[in-house]
């Protein structure tokens, strides 16, 4: 991102956004001054977040800077085919009906934390318990690398390079350390709701301006009826199919997504839970959509970029709305301000995570189950400090071999999914199918995308999936479960 | 157990709707004539698109509203108290 009108107003933005997070991590620090001494309470925001809060940081799970930045430049490159990605987001909210009611519900009879104790309570297998959690953490691990990297490059962008990557990175991440660490899910929370309104109003800032200036969607569809009609036209089969890998692969895939998984037992009641949910179907339309009509205007504003140019567009469509009068340029800042804050609301997002799966389930159930929840608390904590000083290394000498293993996310954390999901409902389900078909969904969704190979234009994440589901059905079919075990099993997902 | 008690999972009919939905929001079934027609600078398959979008937000909200209903009583019960 390289923005022509960005300079000192854009250091002074980040430099008021940052102090703004601060504020807030100290105000949740005077106010609840308890929170380091309880998992719920420093995790959880004491299970007490209220609808709107509740709202945003569940909006934060979802859309990111790169929602903002990423997505125009798909639109761009793909035309009409990539409205598919209003739908995928609804797909998401689909997908917790499948199973967030009844995992609020036994949230709350056994007090879980994470989604890792789920497995614990339901299987009592040490080996499902720990694979699942090394997975969550591998793909939160790289995700965070991923934002972390994108923080670096933001911070760059919009000061027009006055502020280096390396300083960016390292300015953000002190911040969001402090105030995690002062607040827990609370700062997170509230901050999470500063940088959701930032982002909104960025994006409709933009669209306002790309319509005003460049003309709206009609004269736009009229170039592409002149010069790339294969933009305008109805997908052909291969697209076709791959429509519908993503809304299934989205649809799931963020749904289980740890830390998006948390924010359901950090819900104040059922009815919270339920009117955020309902919001969130409805956002895709003023997010997404908003974007999406974005990257169809630039077809027509900046015709005939390379693929790597088109990455751009996001900040050449935000430079030259800026430059027309004082509004849009301080709107444009704002922007990506907010691009930048929804950027470090997902990192902080998922560092919280990281750190509580830590905590509470590899140190606080084998390594050290008698420590207080204080240190628990610490130990994650400080683990949560370690990885990402790690992850700062990586992002700034990235190995030059075995890169791909960095790429692993989506792929990897959806192979949760079998087992935390038809385990709330199916109490015949085998910890041995579990664990096997986990760690088989796992290895070939890896090779899949390490290789780079592609099976009829479906998504690896799903291929694994489907063998992982095939496994856990099939095999708990066969094995037998003892009678003890089964009743067990139903008087843990009784509600 | 109270009798109002509602969980999304147990209503076949709510899953046959969302079925139903979901291939309504896949663009398989356009006849290659609407390739051509517009409305509004939009091609038509794309507006029935986002019709359906909106028809699946609506049943999603529908149902969170109505077929949902496990703690709620309970926690309003203890609210009051």
């Amino acid at each position: 991102m390289d923005l022509a009108f960005s300079g000192w107003p854009g250091i002074i933005i980040l430099a008021v956004y940052g102090a703004l997070m601060l504020g807030v991590g100290l105000f949740t620090y005077l106010r609840n001054r308890n929170i380091h001494e309880s998992l719920d309470e420093y995790y959880l925001g004491g299970r007490g977040l209220g609808v709107t809060v509740l709202f945003f940081t569940f909006f934060a799970t979802q859309y990111s800077g790169n929602t903002v930045v990423g997505y125009p430049p798909s639109a761009y490159r793909q035309g009409f085919e990539y409205l598919v990605s209003v739908p995928f987001f609804i797909m998401i909210i689909m997908a917790y009906l499948l199973f967030a009611p009844r995992l609020y519900s036994i949230g709350k009879k056994y007090k879980l934390v994470t989604p890792a104790q789920w497995f614990e309570k339901r299987y009592k297998s040490k080996a499902i318990t720990i694979l699942a959690s090394l997975l969550m953490l591998y793909g939160l691990g790289n995700y965070l690398l991923e934002q972390l990297v994108a923080i670096g490059q933001g911070v760059s962008g919009l000061t027009g390079g006055t502020i280096p990557y390396q300083l960016g990175v390292i300015f953000f991440v002190i911040i969001m350390l402090i105030y995690g660490w002062l607040g827990g899910m609370r700062s997170v929370a509230y901050t999470d709701t500063i940088q959701g309104f930032a982002l909104l109003f960025g994006v409709f800032m933009l669209l306002i301006g790309s319509i005003i200036y460049f003309g709206g969607v009609p004269t736009s569809t009229d170039y592409m009826q002149a010069y790339s009609p294969e933009k305008l036209g109805i997908p052909d089969a291969p697209g076709v199919r791959n429509w519908l890998s993503l809304l299934l692969l989205i649809g799931i895939g963020a749904a289980v997504y740890p830390h998006a998984i948390q924010r359901i037992f950090s819900a104040k009641s059922e009815k919270t839970l339920k009117r955020s949910f309902s919001r969130m179907a409805w956002m895709p339309f003023a997010t997404a959509g908003v974007v999406f009509l974005i990257g169809i205007i630039g077809i027509n504003a900046f015709p005939g970029l390379s693929t790597g140019e088109s990455e751009q567009l996001v900040g050449m469509m935000a430079s030259s709305i800026a430059s027309q009068n004082m509004i849009f340029y301080w709107a444009m800042i704002l922007l990506f301000g907010g691009v930048i804050a929804a950027i470090v609301s997902t990192a902080d997002s998922i560092l919280l995570t990281f750190q509580s799966i830590i905590s509470n389930d590899l140190y606080g159930n084998y390594i050290n189950p008698d420590a207080s929840e204080r240190k628990k608390l610490l130990v994650g904590k400080l683990i949560g400090v370690v990885a990402v000083g790690i992850l700062i290394l990586i992002a700034w000498f990235p190995p030059a071999t075995l890169y791909q293993i960095f790429v692993l996310k989506f792929e990897l954390l959806i192979q949760i999914s079998p087992g935390f999901i038809i385990g709330l409902y199916w109490n015949r389900l085998h910890p041995k199918a579990v664990f096997a078909g986990m760690l088989a969904g796992t290895i070939v969704a890896s090779v899949m995308t390490i290789f780079d190979l592609s099976l009829l234009n479906i998504a690896s994440g799903l291929w694994g999936l489907l063998l992982n589901l095939i496994i856990c059905v099939i095999g708990s079919l066969m094995m037998s479960v003892s009678e003890k075990e089964e009743s067990e099993s139903e008087q843990v997902i009784s509600v | 157990m109270n009798k109002q008690r509602k969980e999304p999972i147990n209503y076949p009919k709510i899953w046959i709707a969302f079925g139903i939905l979901l291939a309504l929001i896949t663009p398989w079934y356009f006849p290659g004539s609407f390739d051509d027609i517009f409305i509004f600078g939009l091609p038509l398959w794309a507006i029935i698109i986002i019709i359906a979008s909106l028809m699946l937000s609506a049943t999603l909200s529908y149902v969170i509203k109505h077929f949902w209903m496990i703690e709620e009583e309970k926690e309003e019960i203890k609210g009051k108290e």
